[in-house]
């Protein structure tokens, strides 16, 4: 019988969350390192999203965690080697209530404590700096020029290219069948590729965070929901920023290439991996975003798909190590934003699995204990 | 202040370099020579010129023009002659020279015991409706923005005037990524040299005879031309109109001595069309009816560049024999013997006619003007010469090795090649200033066409590209078989694999544009490119998709996924039916959000629970 195969970490999840995390192990010489992708890479929750990098977070560890992801991203190209089509065009946040506008005075001074540059916009300079937008019943909005986007897909190629370069093996189309625990020890994964012997798993599976963590016995109390999602043809680039809308429900940015990618939550949206797409949310986004930016409404739809968050009770992520299992891990949960937060999570992540404590970010809030009988902050700034 | 000089030379060019060395050698002191100069950096036309000249290498024939300008600067400033730049004569007044220094915004005045004009030449306009919209140029313009301060002033250029400028500049935009539509030419000839004319024409660039432009298209600028047949009285042919999409309309149609300065000396100007018009009555050593006022160069009769250096050099030792008493009789002689040797062929006679006029005669002929037949024994990789004009040119005779090629006793002799003594090296392929030397050698399978080749990029070995034959029209494909660089002439020879019985044919060749080969047309994406991100390891199709932006234009992948797909099969080995063919997703074509948002009226937006749509994409 030939010999087992063996990692020394085995990552569940070819998406933003695991590549990061495994360009970062290697990053610090952990490279007997193995992601296992069930399918392609970025096609659960990365390759689907609008690719929005954002540090306006109504909560102070967030937006710690968000600008050291910011510096990530600024040298992503020097650091990874992969142009991202990365470019801090900033993000326009849009307030159409009175209590939202409220919240987001207190946030502002929050992140300026934080040596976040953050800008108060009246409906007025926003009509004057945006004449393309329509301010009707806007009450504030706030701007961050450093805030930004890039390309999802591009980033999860450019962590991929760069793990094999170091040494580490990523397993695409490989499914994860089971998780090997003994004396309450992770070890090894069972895969349709076979069984491999390792220490570590991380479980970075986005939608699929709770059933992969039912195969060690560990509820994450993390739910999937739809989220839509459509893009325009291209026009000329004028639009730099991430317009964004808690209360109004929306968010629109331009890509590089000069589309339109937009979309919207939906409240009657049943948890569930759901991967259709429905007209009525064609309408109803139609419908808000040709009043707000006129310019669309000549403008023509060419692709509309769906994506899961894996929300957490309290839309933040649930990173951490398990008490019940050792050698579990998990980073999930995301509710929407794990793109973003990805390089400064993977960062902080690898330093933990390697020298037991983070370096440059604490992410110990983000901890599934804060779940335990505490009151909980929930983040208040998701689509 | 008064400035007093020995010798006040205006101008730079050629000429005005060539005289200022002359003078300086002969005298022993440069400092008794300054040279005026209006242009921000000396040589004249030269810093512009960037294919080789012609002539002999005696003269810098088979040097590029700007380096022959930087040649004879090093030389007039080694000399100490003082060169003052973006500086203009702005008058010969009867008590002193004005020179207006534009730099610190002064007018200087001098005095010079001796005036060399050397004030070239201004380009002719053209009339023709809207011929003030910007992007219509002058070829110098042209040639200043392009190559002197490298600025592409168009994409796309008609060229109007099929002389030696007009074929060089078309050429040289070419080399600088332009596009040239058509070069229209009114007479029912090309005016310069067949050589010039045969490398634009195999590049696939039109030489419209008997044809003029009408009319420039556009409101705030070029936006494209109309042009005309015309008849023999030069009259637009109705109904023979063609429109071109330029962006850019580039004149070369002449040139006229710019007299104004030595008019103001009192010379007497004589009015002679075969000099380009009006041009100054002088002798034979260059001295104009005023003593100590000499000329050269474009000023005295339109020509070119060697001969103007030629002139330089016949007045400067006249000047200098003056300044010293002693006599340059023997180097001035040599010279009137090489302007003899140069102004001998077929292109000179309306030089030699017009000198004529003025008492000053040139002798003409003497020269071989028989064509070789000739071309080699066959399977011997050797050159062939396709050289049909007398012009007085002979670098390939004084390069080759060998001394196979000889054009007889006189410059403007028509080369012939002798092929006992050809070894098929190729330097007389890099160095012909007209490129018309190719290389060929037929083997059994197919035969080798070498071609002189100075655009960018040098194509590799194995390079697929369509073989263009000498009006640059597609003959057959063919591929790169190995390229001969020479990094220092920087005219290589790609050595093409062609079929047999198209050594004779093939002449030049195109690189096949990424447009010929597109996968997804939406979005521009060849097969070369996707075939690139498979190599990096990117075998999903959704993957490739994401990368490249394939399939996701706003035909959503209609004709390309199947090709995409047939392309991972053949580069991964798998079936293409084992290959994920990616989701398909909603609309399936574009449609406006306003059509969408008129729906939201008229149905009910509450989801269906009866249909069963939506597509698993997981």
């Amino acid at each position: 019988m030939s010999e087992v195969k063996k990692y020394d970490i085995c990552i569940i999840g070819g998406g933003i969350t695991g590549t990061a995390l495994g360009y970062f192990l290697c990053k610090l010489g952990k490279t007997s390192v193995a992601i296992f992708e069930k399918s392609y890479l970025s096609s659960g929750s990365t390759g689907r999203c609008a690719g929005g990098i954002r540090q306006q977070w109504s909560t102070r560890p967030n937006v710690r965690l968000a600008m050291r992801s910011v510096k990530l991203f600024e040298r992503f190209k020097e650091d990874v080697g992969m142009d991202i089509e990365y470019k801090q065009g900033g993000y326009l946040v849009l307030s159409y209530s009175e209590e939202e506008a409220e919240q987001f005075e207190k946030n502002v001074k929050m992140q300026r404590e934080e040596g976040l540059n953050v800008e108060i916009l009246t409906p007025k300079q926003v009509s004057e700096r945006y004449p393309y937008i329509n301010t009707e019943g806007l009450v504030m909005a706030t701007f961050c020029q450093t805030d930004g986007h890039a390309n999802p897909h591009k980033a999860v190629i450019g962590y991929a290219q760069a793990i094999r370069r170091m040494g580490g093996q990523i397993y695409t189309h490989t499914e994860v069948k089971n998780i090997d625990v003994a004396n309450g020890k992770v070890i090894g994964i069972d895969t349709t590729a076979g069984y491999f012997a390792c220490d570590i798993v991380v479980n970075a599976s986005g939608p699929w965070s709770n059933e992969v963590s039912k195969l060690v016995g560990v509820d994450l109390m993390t739910e999937s929901y739809r989220h839509q999602i459509l893009v325009t043809e291209p026009l000329e680039n004028f639009f730099p920023m991430m317009a964004i809308s808690f209360s109004g429900n929306f968010y629109m940015r331009q890509t590089l290439h000069g589309q339109f990618i937009m979309g919207q939550g939906d409240k009657d949206e049943k948890p569930g991996l759901n991967f259709n797409v429905t007209y009525k949310f064609e309408k109803e986004l139609a419908n808000k975003m040709v009043k707000i930016f006129p310019f669309l409404k000549h403008v023509r739809i060419i692709r509309h798909w769906s994506g899961m968050y894996n929300m957490s009770p309290d839309a933040q992520p649930i990173i951490g190590a398990s008490e019940k299992v050792k050698g579990y891990y998990y980073a999930v949960g995301y509710s929407g934003h794990g793109f973003m937060v990805a390089p400064a999570v993977g960062e902080a992540l690898a330093e933990l699995i390697v020298f037991g404590k983070t370096l440059h970010t604490d992410i110990s809030y983000l901890d599934i204990k804060r779940f335990e009988g505490q009151v909980l902050e929930r983040e208040k700034n998701v689509v | 202040m008064v400035r007093h000089v020995k010798a006040l030379v205006v101008g730079s060019g050629p000429a005005g370099l060539t005289g200022a060395i002359a003078i300086a050698e002969s005298v022993g002191d440069g400092k008794d020579v300054v040279i005026i100069d209006e242009g921000i950096e000396p040589g004249g036309q030269l810093p512009k010129q960037t294919h080789k000249f012609f002539g002999h290498e005696g003269f810098y024939a088979s040097v590029r023009g700007f380096e022959i300008g930087n040649l004879l600067v090093k030389k007039v400033k080694s000399l100490g002659v003082e060169i003052i730049q973006q500086a203009t004569v702005t008058g010969i007044y009867e008590d002193v020279i004005t020179v207006y220094d534009r730099v610190n915004n002064i007018v200087n005045e001098y005095l010079a015991d001796y005036l060399l004009i050397a004030t070239g030449a201004t380009e002719k306009f053209l009339a023709f409706k809207n011929n003030t919209l910007p992007g219509v140029y002058g070829a110098g313009a042209v040639q200043t923005l392009m190559n002197q301060y490298k600025v592409l002033p168009g994409q796309s250029f008609l060229i109007v005037g099929a002389g030696n400028i007009g074929l060089i500049v078309a050429y040289q935009l070419v080399q600088a990524g332009a596009e040239v539509k058509a070069i229209v030419e009114a007479s029912s000839r090309v005016g310069g040299y067949a050589v010039h004319a045969n490398k634009v024409k195999r590049l696939g660039i039109p030489i419209l005879l008997r044809h003029t432009i009408l009319e420039a298209i556009g409101k705030d600028k070029v936006r494209g031309a109309v042009v005309a047949e015309i008849d023999e009285r030069f009259k637009p042919i109705p109904g023979t109109e063609k429109e071109f999409v330029v962006d850019a309309i580039c004149l070369a149609v002449g040139l006229q001595p710019n007299v104004e300065l030595v008019a103001q000396t009192g010379a007497k100007l004589v009015y002679i069309p075969e000099l380009g018009g009006y041009v100054p009555l002088r002798d034979e050593n260059m001295r104009t009816t005023v003593h100590n006022v000499f000329v050269a160069g474009d000023l005295a009769g339109i020509e070119e560049a060697t001969t103007a250096m030629i002139e330089g050099y016949i007045a400067g030792y006249n000047i200098a024999q003056e300044l010293t008493g002693k006599s340059f009789k023997e180097k001035i002689e040599k010279m009137k013997k090489e302007l003899e040797e140069f102004r001998r062929g077929p292109f000179s006679k309306k030089v030699r006619d017009g000198l004529k006029k003025m008492g000053i005669v040139f002798p003409e002929g003497g020269y071989m003007e028989e064509q070789q037949i000739d071309k080699g024994p066959l399977g011997k990789l050797r050159a062939v010469i396709e050289c049909p004009q007398a012009i007085p040119c002979n670098p390939c005779e004084t390069s080759c090795p060998t001394g196979a090629i000889n054009v007889g006793g006189n410059i403007n002799g028509i080369p012939q090649i002798d092929y006992t003594k050809c070894i098929g090296c190729g330097v007389c392929v890099m160095k012909c200033p007209g490129l018309a030397i190719f290389m060929i050698q037929e083997k059994d399978e197919y035969s080798l066409v070498g071609i002189p080749y100075e655009l960018l990029p040098i194509p590799s070995n194995g390079t697929k590209v369509k073989l263009l034959d000498r009006e640059g029209k597609d003959v057959a494909d063919g591929e790169v078989d190995h390229v001969a660089l020479n990094n220092k002439g920087k005219t290589h020879i790609v050595f093409l694999k062609v079929p047999k019985g198209f050594e004779d044919v093939v002449r030049s060749f195109r690189i096949l544009a990424k447009s010929e080969e597109f996968i997804c047309r939406c979005e521009e994406i060849t097969k070369e490119d996707i075939e690139r991100v498979i190599d990096m390891g990117i075998t999903d199709y959704e993957e490739l998709r994401r990368v490249l932006r394939i399939g996701m234009g706003p035909c959503g992948g209609k004709t390309c996924r199947t090709l995409t797909l047939q392309i991972l099969s053949e580069k991964t080995g798998r079936p293409v039916s084992e290959i994920e063919l990616g989701a398909y997703r909603p609309p399936t074509m574009p449609t406006p959000f306003e059509a969408v948002v008129k729906s939201v009226l008229t149905e009910n937006s509450e989801v269906s629970e009866n249909i069963p749509g939506g597509v698993k994409d997981e």
